[in-house]
C-alpha cells in the first residue's frame, strides 16, 4: 500500500492545525483551520472522480476569531461548523446552500480552547482548553448554546475531546498524560468522569495528543508524545463500572517502535478500519490489525502492524490526519508547512466495514 | 457537584483550579528573558514539541527564588479566575490567628457563619445550637473575647438589599440585580466580565463585610474597645472569603485627631474556613464533642432569650426569597405567605420564581448556582435576553453549604450525601424570621444607621466593584 498525493491545497498563511471532512451528501467538502486565524472551505468538483485533483478553495472564514483556530468540526448533519480558538472562544458557522455564514461565538473558557467535538446526534458539543476544563454545551433552537456542564478532573491542559460514534460518551486527552471518559449522571443532573486511563494502570507516559474511536465504538486509539499509539477496548457496557471496580475500557495493545517523534494526530477510519497517524517527524503512517493472528479470545494476542509510511508527507510536522467519512481511499492531512494535502491510498485490499462505505457516487 | 470556579483547595479536584502558574511570578520570567515575549506582550513559545508553559514556568521559577504574591496582587490580576489557594492560606491562617491571641495586643473577636456552623454540626452529629455553643466555649478557652453570628449581620445586608432592589426596580436601572454576597462570583465577574456585568451587581456588602463594619465601626464601643484594638476573625465556608476580606474597598479610616490622619483599618482581619477550625481544634488537642457548651454572646447573634436560633430560609443567605417577599409587598401590595415555589429549570442549581398579576409576570427572580449555570445567565444578560429582576448567584454548586472550605465527606460518605445532611442540619431548629423583625438590626438602625436605606446605611453598608485588566498570563500561548 502507498499514498498518492491527489492535491496540495495551499492558501493558509500559517501552520494548519486541523482538517474536517463535511458529513452528508453532495460533493466532498473539507474545512481546514490555521494559525492565520481563518478557516478555509475546500470543495471537490461535483461529478469528478473522487481521486481527481479538482479541489478549490470556496471560502475563507475569518469572522470568528482573533487568534489561532485550533480545530474545526462539522455537525453530523453537515450544516454547522464549530471552531475552537486560542482566543478562548468557540465559533459557529452555518452552511445554507453554498453560503457559509458566521452565526455565533461563545465564551466561557478561561484561555486557549484546544478542541471541539459534536456528539453523534448533533445535540451536544464538547470543548476543552488549557484551563484544564472540559465543557459540554447543548445546542438549542435559534442558534443558542447553553453550557450543560463544566468538567474538572484533568490536572493540565486538555488537548482533545471526542465523542463516541453512537453514544453520549465523551473522551478527553491531556497534557497530564491521561485519557478521561465522561458520561452523564444517572439522575441527569450533571456529567462526571467515569474512568481515567493513565498510570498507575496502563497509560501513556507523556502528553496524549489525540484520540479516535473505531466505527462501532468498542475500541479507541490514542496517540502520544511518548511515541506510541495505544489501542483501548471495551467489549461491554462502557459507562457502568462494575461493582468489583473493573474498568470498562481496557488497554488492548501498544503500537510502539514505529515513531521517533511526537505523534500529534491519530484517526481510525470508520470505512476501511485502518489507523492513520501524523507525527513530528513529518511522516504519515498507516496501521492495520494483524488479521491472520486471530485468537479465540477477543482482544487476546491482537496486534497492529504498519502497512505504510509516507516520508516527508509535509515538509514539517504533520498536525492532523483524517480519513474521508465515505471514500475508503481518501485521507486528508494538515501540517506546520501551511498546506493541506489530499491523499489516495493505492494498492492493497481494503476491508469495507459498513454499508455506509459505498463508493462515492458522482451523481448522488 | 463537579464544577466551581471557586478557589481550589489541596487535592480536591472539584474546583476549577488556578492557572498553571501565577502570572505575577511569571513576570519575573519576563524580566529575565525578554525575548520570550513579543511586542504585544504575548509569550511566543516556538517549539510545541518541547515546551508547554508549565514546563517553562516551572523551570524558570525553580531557578529563581519563589516569588511572593500578595492578596492584593491576586485581586488585581486576571491570571487566575480567582487566585491561588496557597497565597490565601499563607496570609490568613490559623497560625496568624493563634499568634494574635498569643501577643494579646488586640482583643480577638470571632464571627461564625451559619454555613460553617452547619458543617461542624453535621460533622460532629450535634445540633447547630450545640455546635455554636461548643464553638464559643472553645474560642473563649483560647482567649477570644467575643463570638458572634453572621446570620445577624446578614439580616442587615438583606434589609439593605431589599431597599436597594425597590429603588432600582422603580428606576428600572441595571436590572437584573445580581447578588453580591459570593466573592467567588464577584471576583470572577470583575476578572472576566467587567463593565457588562458589574453595574448589575448589588452594591450591598456581604454578611461577612457587614459584620466587619458593625464590629469595627459600631459594636466596639459596647465592648469598651477602639476599632484598632480589635482583631476580627470570621469563620466561613470558603477560601474566597479571605480574598474578599482583603479588598481595599473594605479598608476604612479610624478617627482623625490633631496628630494623625486616623489609622487605616480592615473590617475583617482574618478569615478561617470551616476546615481550618478542625485544624485549630487539632492543634489545641480539643475534642469538639466533649467541649463544654458555653453561653452565647447575644450582642450580635440571632438567638433569643430561650436559646432559639433564628434566621432566614436558604443555605446561601436567602437573598432571592427575602427580597422577593419584600418587593411583592412594597411594590405590588401582595403578601406572599408560605414557602416560595421555585421552578427547577435545567438542573437543581438553576431555579426561578415569579409573581404574576393578571396573568402577567411582574417580578421574576432566580437562584443560579455553580459555574455552568452562571455561564448561561451571564450570556443571557450580555445579549439582553435576561428577563429576571433579581438573581441570587453563588459560585458553588448547591450554594454556600457546599463551599470549598467546608469539612470534607467522611470516609465512605459521598459528596451528595454530605451536602444533603448539611442542608437538613442547617434548617434544623432554626426559626424562620423576617430580617425586618430582628431586634438587633432594629437597634443598629435606631442607634447608628438611621433607617433602612438611609444615606448613612448606604455609606457603611455598600461597596464598589472594579474591572480587572487582562494580564499577560491570560495570553500565554501553547499547543
Ligand atoms: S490571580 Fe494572579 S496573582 Fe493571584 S495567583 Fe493567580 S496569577 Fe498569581
Ligand atoms: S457560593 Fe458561598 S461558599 Fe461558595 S464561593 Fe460563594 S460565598 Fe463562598
Amino acid at each position: 500500500m502507498s499514498l498518492r498525493l491527489v492535491q496540495e491545497l495551499a492558501g493558509h498563511d500559517d501552520r494548519v492545525w486541523s482538517v474536517a471532512w463535511r458529513p452528508g451528501g453532495g460533493p466532498s467538502v473539507l474545512a481546514s483551520c490555521s494559525g492565520d486565524k481563518t478557516v478555509r472551505i475546500w470543495e471537490h468538483s461535483p461529478g469528478a472522480s473522487p481521486s481527481s485533483a479538482t479541489w478549490v478553495c470556496k471560502a475563507v472564514l475569518d469572522s470568528a476569531h482573533t487568534r489561532t483556530v485550533r480545530q474545526c468540526e462539522w455537525c453530523p448533519a453537515g450544516k454547522l461548523l464549530a471552531t475552537a480558538s486560542f482566543d478562548s472562544t468557540l465559533g459557529m458557522y452555518e452552511k445554507i446552500g453554498t453560503e457559509i455564514s458566521f452565526i455565533a461565538s461563545f465564551e466561557g473558557h478561561e484561555n486557549e480552547v484546544k478542541s471541539v467535538a459534536w456528539n453523534s446526534s448533533g445535540s451536544l458539543l464538547a470543548s476543552c482548553s488549557r484551563d484544564k476544563s472540559v465543557w459540554i454545551w447543548e445546542v438549542l433552537p435559534g442558534h443558542e448554546f447553553e453550557c450543560v456542564s463544566v468538567l474538572n478532573g484533568h490536572s493540565q491542559d486538555v488537548k482533545m475531546v471526542t465523542w463516541h460514534p453512537s453514544r453520549d460518551i465523551l473522551v478527553s486527552a491531556s497534557y497530564d498524560n491521561s485519557i478521561k471518559v465522561w458520561a452523564e449522571d444517572v439522575d441527569g443532573d450533571d456529567w462526571r468522569c467515569v474512568q481515567t486511563l493513565a498510570a498507575p494502570g496502563r497509560g501513556h507516559t507523556s502528553t496524549v495528543w489525540g484520540i479516535s474511536f473505531n466505527a462501532t465504538g468498542d475500541r479507541m486509539v490514542s496517540c502520544s508524545d511518548d511515541l506510541t499509539l495505544m489501542v483501548w477496548d471495551t467489549s461491554a457496557d462502557c459507562v457502568s463500572t462494575s461493582a468489583d471496580g473493573v474498568a470498562p475500557w481496557k488497554h488492548l495493545t501498544t503500537i510502539s517502535g514505529y515513531h521517533d517523534r511526537t505523534i500529534f494526530s491519530v484517526h481510525w477510519s470508520r470505512v476501511n478500519g485502518l489507523i492513520a497517524s501524523g507525527a513530528g517527524d513529518d511522516c504519515i503512517r498507516v496501521f492495520d490489525e494483524l488479521r491472520d493472528n486471530v485468537s479465540t479470545l477477543p482482544g487476546e494476542g491482537l496486534s497492529y502492524e504498519m502497512v505504510l509510511k509516507q516520508e516527508k508527507a509535509h515538509s514539517t510536522d504533520v498536525n492532523c490526519v483524517r480519513w474521508h467519512p465515505k471514500e475508503p481511499r481518501l485521507l486528508a492531512s494538515a501540517g506546520d508547512d501551511g498546506v493541506v494535502k489530499i491523499w489516495e491510498l493505492v494498492g492493497g485490499d481494503l476491508p469495507l466495514l459498513s454499508n455506509e462505505s459505498l463508493p462515492y457516487d458522482p451523481r448522488g | 457537584m463537579s464544577a466551581n470556579f471557586s478557589v481550589k483547595v489541596g487535592r480536591h479536584n472539584d474546583f476549577i483550579s488556578p492557572s498553571q502558574a501565577c502570572v505575577v511570578s511569571l513576570n519575573s520570567l519576563k524580566k529575565s528573558s525578554p525575548q520570550a515575549f513579543d511586542d504585544d506582550g504575548l509569550v511566543q513559545i516556538q517549539s510545541k514539541k518541547l515546551l508547554n508553559p508549565d514546563f517553562n514556568q516551572a523551570s524558570a521559577l525553580s531557578k529563581s527564588d519563589p516569588v511572593k504574591v500578595s492578596l492584593h496582587d491576586c485581586l488585581a490580576c486576571s491570571g487566575c479566575i480567582t487566585s491561588a489557594e496557597t497565597v490565601l492560606i499563607e496570609q490568613q491562617s490559623t497560625g496568624e490567628f493563634l499568634s494574635q491571641l498569643d501577643t494579646g495586643k488586640k482583643a480577638v473577636v470571632v464571627s461564625l457563619s451559619p454555613q460553617s456552623r452547619a458543617s461542624l454540626a453535621a460533622y460532629y452529629g450535634v445540633t447547630p445550637l450545640q455546635a455554636f455553643k461548643k464553638f464559643t466555649g472553645f474560642m473563649k478557652s483560647i482567649g477570644v473575647r467575643a463570638v458572634f453570628d453572621t446570620s445577624c449581620s446578614r439580616d442587615l445586608s438583606l434589609i439593605e438589599s431589599c431597599k436597594e432592589f425597590v429603588t432600582r426596580f422603580r428606576d428600572n436601572k441595571n436590572l437584573p440585580i445580581l447578588a453580591s454576597a459570593c466573592p467567588g462570583w464577584v471576583c470572577y465577574a470583575e476578572k472576566t466580565h467587567g463593565a457588562d456585568i458589574l453595574p448589575h451587581i448589588s452594591a450591598v456588602k456581604s454578611p461577612q463585610q457587614a459584620m466587619g463594619a458593625i464590629v469595627k465601626r459600631y459594636a466596639c464601643s459596647s465592648l469598651g474597645l477602639q476599632p484598632e484594638d480589635i482583631y476580627h476573625v470570621t469563620v466561613m465556608p470558603c477560601y474566597d472569603k479571605k480574598l474578599e476580606a482583603s479588598r481595599e474597598d473594605f479598608v476604612f479610616s479610624g478617627e482623625v485627631n490633631e496628630e494623625t490622619d486616623g489609622p487605616q483599618m480592615t473590617e475583617v482581619d482574618c478569615v478561617l474556613t470551616t476546615t481550618e477550625v478542625l485544624d485549630l481544634l487539632a492543634t489545641k488537642s480539643a475534642d469538639f464533642t466533649a467541649l463544654e457548651e458555653a453561653p452565647l454572646d447575644r450582642l450580635l447573634a440571632n438567638v433569643d432569650e430561650s436559646e432559639q436560633l433564628f434566621g432566614v430560609q436558604g443555605g446561601s443567605g436567602g437573598y432571592a426569597e427575602c427580597i422577593f417577599r419584600y418587593a411583592a409587598s412594597v411594590l405590588f401590595g401582595k403578601e406572599v405567605t408560605g414557602p416560595l415555589k421555585f421552578k427547577v429549570l435545567r438542573n437543581s442549581d438553576f431555579q426561578e420564581t415569579s409573581l404574576e398579576i393578571g396573568g402577567k409576570p411582574v417580578l421574576q427572580f432566580a437562584c443560579v448556582y455553580g459555574f455552568r449555570n452562571i455561564q448561561n445567565l451571564v450570556r443571557r444578560i450580555k445579549s439582553g435576553k435576561c428577563e429576571y429582576h433579581y438573581v441570587e448567584i453563588m459560585a458553588c454548586p448547591s450554594g454556600c453549604l457546599n463551599g470549598g472550605g467546608q469539612i470534607k465527606p467522611r470516609k465512605g460518605q459521598s459528596a451528595k450525601d454530605l451536602i444533603q445532611l448539611i442542608e437538613v442540619t442547617y434548617a434544623n431548629d432554626i426559626e424562620i424570621r423576617d430580617p425586618f423583625s430582628n431586634k438587633i438590626t432594629q437597634g443598629l438602625y435606631d442607634q447608628w444607621l438611621g433607617h433602612p436605606g438611609s444615606a448613612k446605611a448606604c455609606e457603611i453598608m455598600q461597596t464598589q466593584y472594579h474591572s480587572r485588566e487582562k494580564t499577560v498570563g491570560s495570553y500565554i500561548s501553547d499547543w
